[in-house]
């Protein structure tokens, strides 16, 4: 078994690995074979770590890994040459591994990768003095000098603004904004752009248009996913606090440490707990969890996986490094050994995700807390005096208690019970609200006996005569609103009715009004189970015969709670309903009470009986108060404590064990693991240093780990995303990948120098500032097919990258073109869909009205459900919630043609736009920010003159220059 | 012992979608990403029927006549099952009577008994086992590969890898059970890491608008359309040519020429209704069409449901769709329209599995007077098995331990590969039981494509469809 001995084994390796009877070729093998060829694993048979070797023919090992394509080692550079000789000369010695000494995997030790070096600031190339205007030009004009490449011309102002506002806001510039751009480059153009930049830097609309990139690598979505994708109500306000981080432009490493542990580190702030709405944001098998739980294998699979997806989103989003690779076994290419993958579970095995609570108002908070501590208190206090009770009663009330609920037992033993359970009334406050339910025969008949049947349902462990009446009274009428002629047939109303259970109540008709076809019984006094009700199984309606003449028959009510098959009017007459219950056995049944009551009533004294009663005041007005405080908002984040939900329950901080698990297996478990994180840089130990018990303090541990300066994974990732969110292309264009596996910066330097600043600045504003008042971000977008020759891909950004917009940029321009954007931010999110919450709720697009204004708001308060994706967006390339998303693909299809032409949501803006726009002129101001030249506005007005102005707008729409930025 | 030169190896396929790149050259690319299969193609095109749920192997395709000598007594496989909803009742034989069929005999049950005509076409796998027994994981796994979601469906990576025959048709088709999608609903066709075109197309069958936004809106005149698109073509080209070396635009100008013909040859191919009426009995078609009495489950409406899926799906394979998916059955609610019996396997198998077997009987018997059965593979999958044992006496829970797949058709033999034990609990053999990717190997083999060498890089892994494992199930090809 490897758990953690094996990196002190490493260690020690390393150490003495000048001993005389080590050979260089073990060396070879550690770096290359060992991960596969270890006595565990033994991939093909072959185990290489310790001597004497067990192999057939020791030349295999030669024969292997030499050649033209050798065999070994697999999907990685072969040896060189010089390891290959060292290995020959090793088998030929008889291919010896001395007693003792147990080779291991050494690639696992391996920093030499470009990500893995500390970050130093470069120094500035003196290149492109002329042209360059900030230090990104200099380092891509010395890039432009090693490849013969030199920079494209500056794009007009036009573009430019275009090009600015839809990159830091998402959305088009307006034309007066345009013009007013345009009149004040005249005057002077980098005075110009420099303001405009800082206007967009401190619009709302930023953060709501750099959140939506942070989203997609968040995984973000609003429902869990899976089986009965059950939606996330309380999702949104983690979207809130990204967009907010953003405005803020929050501090990169506070914004790091709020999504792991805000919780811990900054108890007092709102924040804290909405931002672990992060490690939260994934699917989430609500079946495996809820139904099946964790007493069973498939949920604590389930757990698993749950927790696989928390440390995978955490280490791609925030370092770039694919831990999950470490699942089965040591990560192929990257540091990352199975142990320090597990290490990882163990940070998250004390939480879940749930909704939990958090207030806004501090005050509020803490009064909460002191409410339920002294309600903690009071409940304490009366388990004491009862067990006082208790311990005097002794075996007499024991035995009295074992009797009862024996003979409960007992009585559900014969009992039919059948799922119609029968009509049941909408639950109210009071045992004095009336309730009715009715008949309507077919025609009018003679009755003799109308029988009552009580319902069985065993919620809240009532079982027999869920919901009978306490008081009630039988009544019939000679028309259906029962005004004319009412009798009573049976009154029940004067003196509490002694619950029948489920026996049949049978009630004979006095001759004298034995015609009928209108009956109704109406509660007067409603049982109470936590709340009041009125539930009856089975009415039946009984002629001379003993027909029953009910059978089927129009029930109307009061009201009614339908929910099939269980309550519904029309069981009430299905003729089901529970039978059995021996009445020899209830009749035990209330004897055995009546013993158990006489036995308390003897040993209570009454003082106590009094003091109890006085607690159970206290801590009802104190329950009160906390029911008085302004409710704790709701977030759906990560959470120890949570209202469980059939088998998923809170660990309230209690740790789960996290077994070391060789291919994932959860049926072999290995070496328990302690938390930790993988040791990416110097200094680091693989294991946290823990003197705290607290679920919390693991996380807040990794948090600290993640923003250590010396960390040099989390500033270069975040860099380059700001980066990639600006170009179209990451400098590593990999961005969860910062690995061998991933690709190689094509500008190391720059990226350095870039991540350093951002460690010293944390400004995400500051990057934005840097990149796009360069010269290299306001070249023009026009190719040049020389050096498109040299660069076809523009990796080396000689002209900036034409781009299309993404799902959420096209619909919110359609939405702001039209004049229809709604800008009011945050809260719930709106839903263009028709909801259904179902046993698997219903999220029907095709129902939606897109002239509804409440769903015209910008899109990233689009409600994302995960099982039934927005079809609109989908065929745009949107982001898929149930993945994280680094960078959007860019497709172009058919589809998409017939999206955005025959769309209801394309229909419904080109009729709002053609109220904004008049004229050619306009149109084409409004749609695409410039006006019409002469040949277009010939073939326009043609257009506008045979089909009118919603039939252009959507032509407009439709246009490439509609939908690509230059 | 002698030391060759190494060489530098091959890394598998990078996926690069740079976007604002000039390479981007087969943006509506109706090519795969294969140049070229591996090796020679036996099949073509694939249609999966998926029976969501959990259709009863023991029922339906898999005989187990020990159960019927131990009917009704407590069944004790001779360890601790761990149920997912109930604890191991009796043993329970097959709700049906099985009688052979074909020349080799094979048992099929009653219901599925319109599928015995075909039987010795069928290659029967008995000894599938899944991971897990929730729906939600044995789904994705069936579908995708992998049992969490995040992973492109096998209809995207054969989309993928071998492209569309006909370019105004989507590659990758999906008819859902129109009464709702089935656990997980999108996921289990999304192109996830692969590009979008590769995604299923939903086909909402009988529908008006049976594809997503096919139609113009009811505003715009035939006139105004067709003006429409030459005035956006103009327009477009004009912005193009300012705009040298840009594919993506002269791409977008092509996609709304594709979208025209899309509109025609969408509607041409789903419209089933000049079929002759000998075909549309053939498929188990009824009379009152789609709008068939449903209310209570029954036999007629599963089959015209199912049924017109099949002959759907036959007419878009024929115009060059490259994978469609099927499903019988949706997500769990109340009254059951899926395969997820664990009340009353007789009310709910009955018509649905009929149905199923009268439709798929039917498109197998057409796809053979065509002369498509050759290189047309079929794949009948579930996401898992149910148990040997009764669940509230008319009722089977889950068994994830083993179940059936069968294929037909494409270049696999008839015959039986794979046999569970004598209960239809696990595997006979337990050291060869045949996983999903074993199945999925011999189909992307059928399609002419090693499912080790057809990868995507994706977060440090070159993912598989097969993830790393996968054997070609030999002696099933024919």
């Amino acid at each position: 078994m490897r758990g953690a001995l094996t990196i002190i084994s490493a260690f020690f390796l390393t150490i003495s690995g000048t001993a005389a009877d080590s050979h260089p070729a073990h060396a070879v093998l550690e770096q290359n074979c060992i991960e596969c060829h270890n006595s565990h694993d033994k991939k093909g048979g072959v185990a290489l770590d310790q001597g004497p070797l067990k192999l057939d023919d020791l030349e295999l090992i030669i024969d292997v890994v030499s050649g033209d394509n050798p065999e070994m080692p697999p999907k990685r550079d072969p040896l060189s040459l010089a390891d290959l000789l060292v290995l020959e000369k090793w088998v030929r010695g008889g291919a010896t591994i001395p007693d003792g000494t147990v080779l291991t995997d050494k690639r696992l030790a391996d920093r030499k990768w470009w990500s893995l070096q500390p970050m130093i600031s470069p120094s500035i190339p003196a290149a492109g003095q002329d042209w360059a205007r900030n230090e990104i030009d200099r380092f891509v004009f010395a890039k432009w000098q090693e490849k013969g490449l030199t920079p494209s011309p500056e794009a007009d102002s036009r573009t430019l603004i275009r090009r600015l506002t839809y990159d830091l806001t998402g959305l088009p510039p307006t034309r007066e904004e345009i013009e007013a751009f345009l009149f004040q480059s005249e005057q002077n153009a980098d005075t110009a752009y420099a303001k405009l930049v800082e206007r967009l830097l401190a619009s709302p609309r930023y953060g709501e248009q750099w959140a939506r990139h942070w989203l997609d690598v968040a995984r973000y979505g609003e429902s869990h996913g899976y089986d009965k994708d059950k939606a996330r109500f309380n999702a949104w306000p983690y979207r809130d606090y990204v967009i907010r981080s953003f405005n803020a432009d929050k501090p990169w490493s506070r914004f790091v440490q709020e999504q792991i542990a805000g919780d811990v580190l900054w108890p007092e702030d709102p924040d804290g707990v909405i931002a672990l709405g992060f490690v939260a944001a994934g699917p989430w098998d609500f079946i495996a969890h809820t139904e099946v739980g964790e007493g069973k294998l498939d949920g604590r699979i389930a757990k698993h996986m749950d927790r696989d997806d928390m440390v995978s989103a955490v280490f791609n989003a925030f370092m770039s490094t694919t831990v999950q690779c470490a699942q089965c076994h040591n990560h192929k290419f990257d540091p990352v050994s199975m142990e320090d993958y597990y290490r990882l579970h163990a940070v998250f095995a004390g939480v879940d995700r749930a909704d939990r609570t958090y207030d806004l108002d501090p005050d509020t908070a803490q009064k909460r807390i002191n409410l339920e501590t002294d309600i903690g208190r009071i409940e304490q206090e009366i388990r004491k005096l009862e067990k006082k009770t208790e311990d005097e009663g002794g075996t007499e009330l024991k035995q009295s208690r074992a009797r009862v609920a024996a003979l409960k037992t007992a009585n559900l033993a014969d009992l039919k019970i059948v799922p119609e359970h029968g009509y049941h009334s909408a639950i109210v406050k009071s045992p004095d609200e009336e309730k009715w339910v009715q008949v309507e025969l077919a025609e009018e008949a003679d009755i003799t006996i109308i029988r009552l049947i009580g319902t069985y349902d065993n919620f809240g462990n009532i079982g027999a005569g869920f919901g009978f009446p306490v008081r009630f009274k039988i009544e019939i009428a000679d028309d259906e609103e029962f005004e004319t002629n009412v009798r009573i047939v049976g009154d029940f109303t004067k003196r509490d009715f002694t619950n029948p259970g489920v026996r049949p109540v049978d009630v004979t008709v006095e001759a004298s009004h034995r015609s009928m076809q209108f009956v109704r019984i109406t509660a007067t006094k409603l049982p109470h189970h936590n709340n009041h009700m009125f539930a009856l199984a089975e009415l039946e309606l009984l002629d001379a015969h003993g027909n029953n003449l009910a059978a089927g028959v129009k029930v109307t009510a009061k009201d009614s709670i339908e929910a099939p098959n269980r309550w519904r009017r029309e069981n009430l007459v299905d003729s089901k309903f529970t039978t059995g219950g021996d009445p020899k056995a209830i009749a035990e049944l209330a004897k055995a009470h009546e013993d158990l009551t006489n036995i308390l009533n003897k040993i209570e004294l009454p003082e106590r009986v009094t003091e109890i009663e006085e607690l159970k005041k206290k801590k009802a007005g104190k329950e009160k108060k906390l029911k008085g405080l302004p409710t704790g908002k709701m977030v759906y984040a990560l959470a120890a404590d949570f209202n469980p939900r059939n088998n998923f329950k809170p660990t309230e901080g209690k740790m789960r064990a996290v077994h070391l698990l060789h291919r994932g297996d959860l049926t072999t478990p290995g070496a328990r693991m302690n938390p930790g994180a993988p040791p990416l840089w110097d200094g680091v130990a693989p294991e946290f240093a823990l003197n705290s018990i607290n679920e919390g303090d693991r996380r807040a541990a990794l948090a600290h780990y993640l923003t250590h300066a010396e960390n040099p994974l989390l500033w270069r990732s975040a860099a380059n995303r700001i980066w990639l969110g600006h170009f179209g292309r990451g400098i590593v264009d990999s961005p969860n990948d910062f690995g061998r596996m991933g690709m190689t910066p094509t500008h190391p330097k720059l990226l350095d120098w870039l991540a350093t600043r951002f460690r010293e600045t944390e400004s995400v504003k500051d990057l934005h500032r840097l990149i796009v008042t360069s010269s290299t971000y306001r070249q023009s977008s026009v190719a040049d097919p020389d050096k498109a020759a040299i660069d076809a891909s523009n990796a080396f950004y000689w002209r900036a990258n034409r781009r299309k917009l993404r799902a959420e940029e096209m619909r919110d321009s359609i939405l702001s073109v039209a004049g229809a954007l709604d800008l009011k931010m945050g809260g719930p999110s709106f839903q263009d869909f028709k909801f259904k919450n179902d046993h698997t709720p219903k999220y029907w697009y095709h129902l939606h009205d897109p002239t509804d204004p409440e769903t015209h708001r910008r899109t990233i308060y689009r409600f994302i459900a995960r099982s039934q994706t927005q079809p609109f967006l989908t065929t745009l390339d949107c982001a898929d919630p149930s993945q994280m998303v680094a960078k959007r693909d860019e497709t172009t299809t058919a589809l998409q043609a017939l999206a955005l032409m025959n769309n209801p949501f394309i229909k419904t803006m080109s009729a709002k736009f053609a109220e904004q726009a008049g004229t050619i002129d306009e149109a084409v101001w409004i749609a695409l920010g410039r006006a019409p030249e002469d040949a277009e506005k010939d073939v326009l007005k043609n257009y506008i003159e045979k089909h009118g102005m919603p039939a252009t707008a959507r032509l407009l729409f439709n246009l490439n220059e509609f939908s690509y930025v230059d | 012992m002698s030391i060759k030169h190494p060489t530098r190896r091959q890394f598998g396929t990078t996926l690069a979608s740079s976007f604002g790149g000039l390479a981007l050259t087969d943006l509506l690319a109706s090519d795969g990403a294969l140049s070229g299969t591996h090796h020679p193609a036996r099949a073509k095109r694939v249609i999966q029927l998926f029976m969501a749920g959990a259709a009863s192997h023991v029922d339906l395709f898999d005989y187990k006549p020990q159960l019927e000598k131990e009917q009704g007594q407590q069944w004790d496989p001779g360890e601790q099952v761990e149920l997912f909803q109930s604890s191991p009742g009796v043993s329970q034989q097959s709700y049906w009577e099985f009688q052979r069929y074909g020349d080799s005999g094979k048992h099929l049950s009653e219901p599925v008994s319109p599928l015995g005509k075909h039987v010795d076409d069928i290659a029967f796998v008995h000894n599938v086992v899944g991971q897990t027994g929730v729906h939600s994981q044995g789904t994705l796994l069936q579908t995708t590969g992998f049992n969490r979601p995040g992973f492109p469906s096998a209809g995207s990576w054969v989309s993928y890898a071998l492209g569309s025959e006909n370019e105004n048709l989507p590659s990758f088709v999906v008819l859902p059970d129109h009464r709702g999608f089935a656990s997980n609903g999108v996921k289990n066709w999304s192109s996830m890491f692969l590009p979008a075109q590769h995604q299923g197309t939903v086909i909402r069958l009988g529908d008006e608008t049976p594809i997503n936004d096919l139609y113009r809106p009811d505003s715009i005149t035939k006139a105004a359309e067709s003006d429409a698109l030459g005035v956006l073509r103009a327009l477009n080209q004009q912005h193009a040519a300012a705009r040298e070396g840009d594919s993506r635009l002269t791409a977008r100008i092509r996609s709304y020429e594709l979208a025209a013909q899309m509109q025609l040859s969408a509607t041409e191919a789903l419209d089933v209704s000049k079929e002759p009426q000998y075909i549309k009995d053939l498929y188990g078609l009824a009379p009152e069409g789609p709008g068939v009495d449903d209310t209570k489950i029954n036999h007629k409406a599963e089959a015209e449901f199912f049924g017109r899926k099949c002959l759907a799906a036959r007419r878009l394979l024929e115009r060059g769709v490259r994978f469609v998916q099927i499903f019988s059955g949706n997500e769990n609610g109340f009254p059951r329209r899926n395969w997820d019996s664990h009340d009353d396997v007789k009310r709910d198998h009955g018509p649905l599995s009929n149905g199923m077997a009268v439709g798929a009987a039917g498109l197998i018997e057409d796809l053979k007077q065509r002369g498509m059965l050759e290189d047309t593979l079929i794949l009948w999958t579930t996401e898992f098995g149910r148990m040997p044992c009764a669940q509230r006496n008319t009722g089977r829970d889950h068994n994830p331990f083993v179940f059936t797949n069968w294929l037909c058709g494409g270049g696999v033999k008839g015959g039986t590969f794979g046999e569970s034990d004598h209960w239809g609990y696990k595997p006979l053999d337990p050291n060869n039981a045949t996983q999903v990717y074993d199945v999925y190997a011999t189909i992307l083999h059928l399609l002419g494509i090693d499912h080790e060498r057809l990868t995507v890089r994706h977060n440090s892994i070159d993912r598989r469809l097969t993830d790393v494992h996968g054997h070609v199930i030999q002696d099933m090809l024919a």
